[in-house]
């Protein structure tokens, strides 16, 4: 990247500058600067290339329980001195909060590998050289690809007059693929702090191979079918459970687990939980209210263990709050196969499914959602591949699909378009809704 | 519109501080008519040195050999409050302000942005727009060729009659406040919540072809809803006042105090009613609900980069092929949806669009039939166009312009509301906004809405709750039979549409009168 990030001895100026211009009882600041390069391709051809950097910081301030916000881009002392007033004013005449908590005390971070010189190195043209061979390998399948290669360098600060800091630098890089020819797709993401670790061309060849299996898809009546769910469609079906599962809603009687904490919700043999020290994943060492993260079992052995707690809900009851759920791994107990292409050949009828789309909630009482098929169906019989298909709605609910997994691989690098980083394994279901057809 | 559950850096800030902006999505039963200034009448100057900025910027893009390029240079200054079960949860107030420069090197794009307004880093970032430019030029097939557009001097400024940063936190507060403590003293309420929301964008754009534009827009919207719980389920309403370009008389007017009982009795009738057996019924839908199937449906599938590919990556492509046009049976006769970035008040109307291509009025279908896209200069070309429809736009001054959907309305009929359900044997009514999900062509879709009624025998009777539709665009707009008038249409202002990489929210309006579909599949979700 051609920028300089502002560093930590920067972030405490600009946390001094507050401070110093603040009257209120607590002042609690969050700040972050970065800059990221974006090179959008379509039609075999580039379509948008842009670069961006933009720093932030924002100021929350209380006196008692009268709380106001603002925020800035602009990191000059006027800037910062007029935001610290605007916060002061708001809080001034603003209504007491009964739920506010003053800023959490001083943290011990757990350090998180957030940053990966091998991403933040590469230049726009570097961008433009990785992403050639990817459009020439569509070229050269007759194939239309369309995708993105990006990279990002960035610094997150958070502090407060309680003595709480917290300062970390980390990198990020995607890489998606969606190859088309005519009435056939294919698609593939990943992201990466290392954007080494893209596997730009063994996935690019796997998004290829789908579009090329999936020409002149075959109509399948909707109905519940045996299904294989890549990774990416295990995290469209089961990522609706981490903003589910938030402990206020559970307490007020709003939430699909209410008398569900401590029983059995999935298959005995799933466990969830968030690791973010993993080396594959996107974890941070501090949540947005500077709170540390640590590793949490949310489901264990398919036994609801935890709920998201945010710290007035936490203290109303006892507990520890809890970090916001960030990178999510679940893994299968049961005996696993080495591969998706293994989940297949063990399959004697089931349709498999790379990825859903335009998942939305339904009924949140049973966690019940919709979404369609994407960029990959096809029909297995007797362990292959037989014929791409043409693309499902489906209607169904993590709480009931995830009841029995009759096969499973071991957990897998998945990002999709409407989820974020997880690892998660490819599954066989025995029953999944579909529940109407589309014409493509 | 999508969502993922990893928060990007900015959104971070915005969470971790309680400042993000209200996205409030929901139906509502209210428009007012506007009076606004000619566009250019009483427009502001521009900033400072925002103009010497910007040549500096078009001379450093000149001089990198590029034959066309921009600046736009932005100053956002944003204010939400936000309530939560009896509570102010959250009282926010954002500036944001930088500027993005586009350069076009032999046919090939650059984008850069910055937040830092010296003149060196405007030389910086537009020497780095150019230096993408030339990265972008590596993987051209074929050149960019920008559709003419003639050179503009204006200035626009969004009318309103009370500035909404002028009304006292206190008096915002006590709105949402009153609003929640009305709806909990109704028995059975267990959650209420409420927003206010709040921008003023301003902008000066100019472009090495001589456009100079200076915006000054300004846009509210807000509403509030309630939560019932019954022995075995939860159920909400809401009451959404729809985004709009005016400014707090929209929300005085929308008087959130006399609509709490009605909103917090329709929520506890709503979790005690019963779902219907599913199967074929012929709907009566409102205009808060029918803006979210126009813009799914109709308004998504007409973006021509769409069309053409641009998205099939992310926000996907469309069933509405370029070939299809003016063949495309599309809907019945009734079906006129027309696009309207001229009219005042609505979203998408800002005078000039990011490629600082005027507002325009044009026909998307007409009579049923297929007849026009939103395009932007860059795309307008590939389907024999020779002006752009003027639908470019950025939602930050870090964000590339893109193709956005324009002011999509449906066309009033001849009907009324009771016209329409009197001729209904067994149907159902249909208010607001709920679930909804399509596919990438845009060809299956289900919706939900807010609030439903029963029709039986022509009347409007009990309530329904988890009603969902699923059907195929062309066949459901087919079996359109009747619109109702221009005294029932109403405008509903969207900003949270989401497309692009990165990820941007547009902001537009659709508008619509009550309309009725024969024998639409009414579904079980859990069949």
């Amino acid at each position: 990247m051609s920028v300089k990030l502002a560093s930590e001895s920067t972030f405490r100026r600009i946390v001094d500058t507050i401070f110093s211009a603040a009257t209120a009882e607590h002042t609690f600041i969050s700040f972050g600067d970065g800059e990221s390069s974006t090179l959008r391709f379509a039609n075999n051809q580039v379509a948008q290339n842009v670069s961006v950097r933009e720093p932030s910081v924002s100021v929350r301030v209380a006196f008692g329980k009268k709380v106001g916000s603002a925020s800035t881009n602009r990191l000059d002392t006027a800037s910062l001195t007029t935001m610290v007033r605007q916060a002061e004013t708001i809080a001034r005449l603003a209504p007491e909060d009964p739920e506010y908590l003053p800023p959490l005390p001083k943290q011990d971070y757990m350090r998180v590998p957030s940053f990966r010189d091998s991403t933040a190195s590469v230049s726009p043209m570097e961008l433009a050289k990785r992403t050639k061979p990817v459009i020439d390998q569509c070229a050269r399948n007759n194939l239309v690809g369309a995708g993105i290669l990006s990279n990002g360098v960035s610094a997150r600060g958070v502090a407060a007059s309680s003595g709480l800091f917290g300062y970390a630098q980390s990198t990020e890089s995607e890489f998606s693929l969606t190859a088309t020819a005519g009435d056939s797709s294919g698609w593939t993401f990943n992201g990466h702090r290392d954007i080494d670790a893209l596997d730009i061309a063994a996935r690019t060849k796997r998004a290829v191979d789908k579009a090329l299996q999936s020409k002149e898809p075959r109509e399948l009546p909707a109905g519940h079918y045996p299904v294989i769910l890549e990774p990416a469609a295990v995290a469209g079906v089961f990522g609706p459970f981490f903003f589910a599962a938030d402990a206020k809603s559970y307490y007020k009687g709003n939430s699909p687990f209410v008398g569900k904490v401590g029983s059995t919700v999935l298959d005995s043999r799933l466990t969830v939980r968030t690791d973010p020290t993993h080396p594959d994943l996107l974890g941070d060492s501090f949540d947005g209210s500077g709170l540390s993260v640590r590793p949490i079992v949310w489901i264990e052995n398919g036994v609801l263990k935890q709920l998201y707690y945010d710290r007035f809900t936490a203290k109303e009851h006892g507990v520890e709050p809890t970090p916001r759920p960030s990178a999510p791994v679940m893994s299968f107990s049961g005996p696993t196969v080495g591969s998706i292409d293994e989940l297949i050949a063990g399959t004697k009828r089931a349709v498999l499914i790379t990825n859903f789309w335009y998942i939305r909630s339904v009924d949140p009482k049973d966690l019940t959602i919709t979404g369609m098929t994407r960029d990959g169906t096809f029909l297995v019989e007797d362990g292959k591949i037989v014929a791409g298909v043409k693309n499902f709605r489906f209607h169904d609910s993590p709480m009931r699909c995830f009841q029995q997994v009759d096969a499973a691989t071991a957990p897998m690098e998945s990002i999709t378009m409407e989820r974020g980083k997880m690892m998660l394994p490819a599954v066989r279901l025995p029953d999944f809704h579909l529940s109407s057809v589309t014409k493509f | 519109m999508s969502e993922r559950n990893s928060i990007n850096r900015r959104e971070f800030i915005h969470v971790a501080a309680g400042t993000a902006a209200g996205l409030y999505l929901g139906g509502c039963s209210m428009s007012r008519p506007f009076a606004d200034l000619p566009a250019g009448a009483m427009g502001p100057a521009p900033k400072g040195d925002w103009p010497e900025l910007a040549q500096l910027a078009l001379s450093r893009v000149k001089a990198g050999g590029c034959s066309y390029g921009d600046i736009r240079l932005l100053e956002t200054h944003n204010q939400s409050v936000r309530a939560e079960d009896r509570r102010i949860s959250s009282v926010g107030e954002r500036f944001d302000s930088g500027f993005g420069i586009r350069a076009l090197y032999n046919g090939a794009w650059g984008f850069a942005a910055s937040a830092d307004f010296t003149p060196a880093e405007v030389e910086r970032t537009a020497e780095r727009a150019v230096e993408i430019a030339r990265a972008s030029h590596i993987l051209m097939q074929s050149p960019v060729k920008l559709a003419d557009e003639p050179v503009h001097r204006d200035r626009i400024k969004t009318a309103f009659k009370v500035d909404p940063f002028t009304v006292p936190l206190e008096e915002r507060c006590n709105l949402l406040l009153n609003a929640c403590e009305i709806v909990h003293k109704e028995k059975g309420i267990i959650r209420s919540n409420g927003s206010l929301w709040t921008q003023r964008d301003i902008k000066h754009f100019a472009s090495t072809e001589g456009t100079v534009l200076d915006f000054d827009l300004l846009a509210v919207g807000g509403g509030f809803g309630a939560t019932a719980k019954n022995e075995d389920d939860f159920q909400s309403r809401e009451f959404s006042v729809p985004f709009i370009r005016s400014g707090y008389e929209h929300i005085t007017a929308a008087d959130f105090v006399s609509q709490a009982p009605r909103v917090a009795a329709q929520a506890v009738e709503k979790v005690n009613s019963k779902q219907p057996t599913p199967g074929k019924f012929d709907l009566v839908l409102d205009p808060a609900h029918l803006s979210l199937t126009i813009h799914e449906s109709c308004g998504h599938p007409t973006e021509l980069d769409r069309a053409l590919g641009y998205e099939a990556n992310y926000a996907g492509t469309s069933f509405m092929t370029p070939d299809q046009l003016g063949k495309l049976r599309y809907g019945s006769k009734h079906v006129n949806l027309v696009a309207d970035n001229t009219r005042q008040g609505a979203m998408a109307s800002t005078g000039y669009d990011d490629d600082g291509v005027a507002g325009q009025r044009w026909a998307i279908v007409e009579e049923g039939v297929f007849r026009g896209y939103s395009t932007n200069r860059e795309v307008a070309g590939s389907i024999g166009e020779n002006r752009s429809r003027g639908s470019c736009r950025a939602d930050s001054w870090s964000s590339v312009p893109i193709v956005r959907i324009a002011n999509i309305g449906l066309e009033p009929g001849s009907e009324t509301r009771d016209s329409l359900i009197a001729d209904v044997k067994d149907g159902i009514y249909i208010e607001g906004r709920g679930s909804f999900s399509i596919d990438q062509k845009r060809y299956n879709f289900q919706f939900g809405g807010d609030a439903f009624w029963e029709i039986k025998n022509g009347k409007r009777g009990a309530m329904l709750k988890n009603v969902i539709y699923n059907g195929i665009t062309p066949e459901f707009w087919n079996s359109c039979d009747g619109v109702a008038d221009r005294k029932h249409w109403q405008e509903h202002g969207f900003i949270n549409c989401g497309k692009g990489q990165p990820g941007q929210s547009g902001w537009m309006t659709h508008a619509a009168s009550d309309a009725r579909f024969r024998q639409v599949n009414v579904i079980n979700p859990k069949a």
